[in-house]
């Protein structure tokens, strides 16, 4: 049996003002999964995914609670793991960051030193794949939101990553862009996790789902089945979403 | 205060060039010692906070508005290297993709704005602060700094229009100064206001600044040497050479030149004061000087005053809580 | 805001916007020298650059309206420092080289900024080995100034809608928390940027 994709074991993380942001979280995650990740505000979804590409914590002590296909997630493997995982922030003004879409997607292979021609290459494919062609001259302000998170996507894509962290991938979208984003989701190989209040995406694009509240795991399943359990997604602040209640609608 | 293309010549857009670029650099290195990673995306977002800024109107009269120049604020939230770098970097966007400010005179404007305005008015925020260490005290330092920023960097810029030959220094000097001391007031008091909103939100973005008595690191020796000495450089070459001139000193120049004939004939429009002087005072560029010195007294003092005013006030109603910025 | 005129001017179509930005830009540079250098008394050459320039914003379909809205903002200093001279014996020529220089040299700018994306602008500069920290910077700059542009926008529309006097003083105070809390999103922002810098490789 091979290493799992992400393997989580026991992660605590306390933040700077010292209250608790994750209280001994485990999880695993295997090859060709796609999880959903989902909890009430303050949860600290967004603080787990940053911990599986090393940005939190800012300074490694102890021994390693997180593993990329067995690799653990510490100091000396920082670099090669930011090339295994691919995280999509919430934001996409905060990751889009060069004057041109062409250049913010080439940031990454130009952070490892690829030749030119292979920069050009792949940041040509990756526009393809987000179905962006000819946008490579454009500034990423004069595109709609959609277009922004197609853009960050590529961005991180043309690494190839092999585990894909998504924060609220569908919070700023209209139902075209989010229909749009779940075709390139569906189309992507690599196993992901997305933390989002979009229940009816977890339910229709994850296997299995995972609460967290309160920095804890609170359930874990199928995905169906955690979503469909009416008592536990009201206790953690959720709902079960409409496509799994009995019944259309009410 | 932009100096455009086509006022100063080659001789002083290359001094100046090079005392600005000797400044920045030293600017670079310093940041670079203390440099995390965190800090580059920092210092751009600061210029482009800046350049934003800068556009704002705050109304004076009728249609005029005042502007920020902000070299105190981001010296004092960021520190005076970062300063020098974040001011660099705004004025040669402002230059080359809006205009504003001369392509060649950048070396120039860099010096006036992006050297002398932020390092000297951080010297003086230092200084000054050191002198009331009161909360009260602290905000009219910063008054004190923003305001003689303005005010310095008005007098090199007329120092560099004086030594290119364009306008002559006892005309220069004195216009330009006197009008930054009312200009000055506006950016003392923009200064001012913006800092006290972000240590109202956020004040664990200015360490030394709530605190009472809680002094900054001081800064090695060697850069305040290095950054003293450009400083002096500058004004040795642009401004001494005319302060200690007597306001002839053009007029014995020229002779000598052989331009006095060319010089007599009468200028376009008659001069406002005749041979430039000042009842009581003597020469207008001394009277100037004079009237700069006041103002500083006067604007520290007048700001110490209202500072402790308001702070008495604010402290008697409900403190504000400080805002967590971790994620969730 | 300016910006953002600028910013799609440079994005137009003309014979102008497809040369390459390195050409363009150093070809401003080069102009401006010239101008600058050339003493006044040679008329021709100021003829001449003055046909040079009025040909370039033709070719680049820079709007007339737009240079001459920003040539009148910019004027008032020219014709300010400038005026300073005329009250200097032999100040009427000093006087019309200056305010010809200066019109010409912005002149070009204004063409060059209204023809060429500022990212291009910059990668010049880069070519030219400016030190990194202060081209990242400058790049962070031209990309965030819109998104900040906006923010300060809605927060000042926000206020707007809740403020019903007026006076200087509540203008003033109103323009600079506004200023105040659009730094402490700019710092929080960058920290968000540096994170995902990080998360892409960066160092």
């Amino acid at each position: 049996m091979s290493a799992p994709a992400v393997e989580i074991r026991d992660l605590r993380y306390r933040y700077p003002d010292g209250r608790v942001g994750l209280d001994g979280v485990s999880l695993t995650v295997e090859e060709g999964e796609t999880v959903g990740l989902i909890g009430p505000n303050g949860a600290g979804k967004s603080t787990l995914l940053m911990h599986l590409n090393g940005i939190l914590p800012d300074a490694y002590r102890g021994a390693p609670s997180i593993f990329i296909h067995g690799v653990p997630v510490e100091k000396a493997t920082l670099l090669r793991i930011r090339r295994e995982v691919g995280l999509l922030f919430e934001d996409p003004d905060d990751q889009l960051l060069s004057p041109t879409v062409w250049e913010d997607i080439a940031f990454g292979p130009r952070q490892w030193d690829w030749p030119e021609a292979e920069v050009e290459a792949a940041v040509g494919r990756a526009l393809a794949d987000v179905g962006l062609e000819g946008f490579g001259r454009l500034s990423p302000h004069h595109l709609s939101n959609g277009e922004k998170q197609r853009v960050c996507l590529a961005g991180i894509m043309v690494s190839r990553p092999k585990v894909l962290a998504l924060d609220e991938p569908t919070r700023a979208l209209d139902p075209r862009g989010r229909r749009r984003l779940q075709a390139i989701l569906g189309g992507l190989d690599a196993v992901k996790i997305i933390a989002t209040h979009d229940l009816e995406l977890v339910a229709e694009t994850c296997g299995r789902a995972f609460v967290l509240d309160g920095g804890k795991i609170a359930a874990a399943g199928p995905a169906v089945e955690v979503l469909a359990d009416e008592p536990l997604m009201l206790a953690h602040g959720l709902e079960t979403p409409h496509i799994l209640k009995n019944g259309a609608c009410r | 205060m932009h100096i455009p293309d086509g006022f100063l010549d080659a001789k002083t857009v290359a001094a100046a060039s090079v005392l600005s670029a000797a400044a920045i650099g030293r600017a670079l290195r310093g940041v670079k010692r203390t440099l995390t990673p965190r800090k580059v995306p920092l210092m751009g977002l600061a210029s482009a906070f800046l350049f934003v800024a800068q556009m704002i109107n705050f109304p004076v009269i009728g249609g005029t508005s005042g502007h920020l120049l902000g070299a105190v604020l981001a010296a004092v939230l960021l520190g005076p290297d970062e300063a020098v770098l974040v001011m660099t970097v705004v004025l040669a966007v402002q230059a080359l993709l809006f205009a504003d400010g001369g392509v060649l005179a950048l070396g120039a404007n860099l010096f006036n704005m992006a050297v002398v305005a932020p390092l000297a008015g951080y010297a003086i925020y230092r200084l000054a602060s050191r002198l009331a260490r009161t909360e009260a005290g602290r905000l009219a330092a910063v008054a004190l700094a923003a305001w003689a920023s303005t005010v310095l960097a008005a007098a090199a810029c007329a120092g560099e229009l004086a030594a290119a030959g364009a306008v002559a220094w006892p005309l220069a000097f004195p216009a330009m100064t006197v009008l930054h001391m009312a200009v000055g007031l506006g950016e003392a008091v923009i200064t001012v206001l913006v800092l006290a909103a972000v240590a109202k939100a956020r004040p664990d973005l200015l360490p030394g600044f709530a605190a009472r008595g809680r002094e900054e690191g001081a800064r090695p020796v060697a850069d305040v040497l290095v950054y003293g000495g450009l400083v002096t450089a500058g004004a040795a070459i642009f401004v001494l050479p005319f302060a200690s001139k007597l306001p002839d000193g053009l007029e014995a120049v020229a002779a000598r030149l052989g331009f006095a004939s060319r010089a007599a004939a009468r200028p376009v429009l008659p001069a406002p004061l005749a041979d430039y002087r000042v009842p009581g005072i003597g020469s207008l560029p001394l009277a100037a000087a004079l009237a700069a010195l006041v103002g500083a007294a006067l604007v520290f003092g007048l700001a110490f005053l209202v500072a402790r005013r308001r702070l008495a006030r604010a402290r008697s109603a409900v403190p504000a809580e400080p805002r967590a910025a971790e994620p969730r | 805001m300016k910006h953002e005129r600028v910013d799609r001017l440079s994005r137009g179509e003309s014979p102008v916007h497809r040369l390459s930005p390195g050409l363009k830009t150093a070809a401003a540079f080069a102009f401006i020298l010239a101008v600058t250098l050339i003493p006044f008394r040679v008329g021709a050459v100021f003829a001449a650059a003055g046909a040079l320039l009025v040909l370039a914003i033709a070719a680049g379909r820079v709007p007339a309206a737009y240079l001459l809205k920003r040539l009148l903002l910019l004027e008032p200093v020219i014709a300010a420092v400038a005026g300073l001279a005329l009250f200097q014996p032999g100040g009427a020529a000093r006087f019309a080289a200056m305010a010809v220089k200066s019109t010409l040299c912005v002149g070009a700018v204004l063409a060059l900024s209204a023809t060429t994306p500022a990212a291009g602008i910059l990668a010049f500069f880069r070519a030219l080995r400016v030190p990194s920290i202060l081209t990242s910077m400058a790049a962070l700059t031209v990309r965030y100034v819109h998104v900040l542009g906006d923010e300060l926008r809605r927060m000042r529309r926000a206020r707007r809608s809740r403020t019903f006097r007026g006076g200087k003083a509540r203008a003033w105070r109103s323009a600079a928390a506004a200023a105040g809390h659009l730094f402490v999103r700019s710092t929080e922002r960058a920290e968000r940027i540096y994170r995902a810098m990080a998360a892409r490789g960066w160092r």
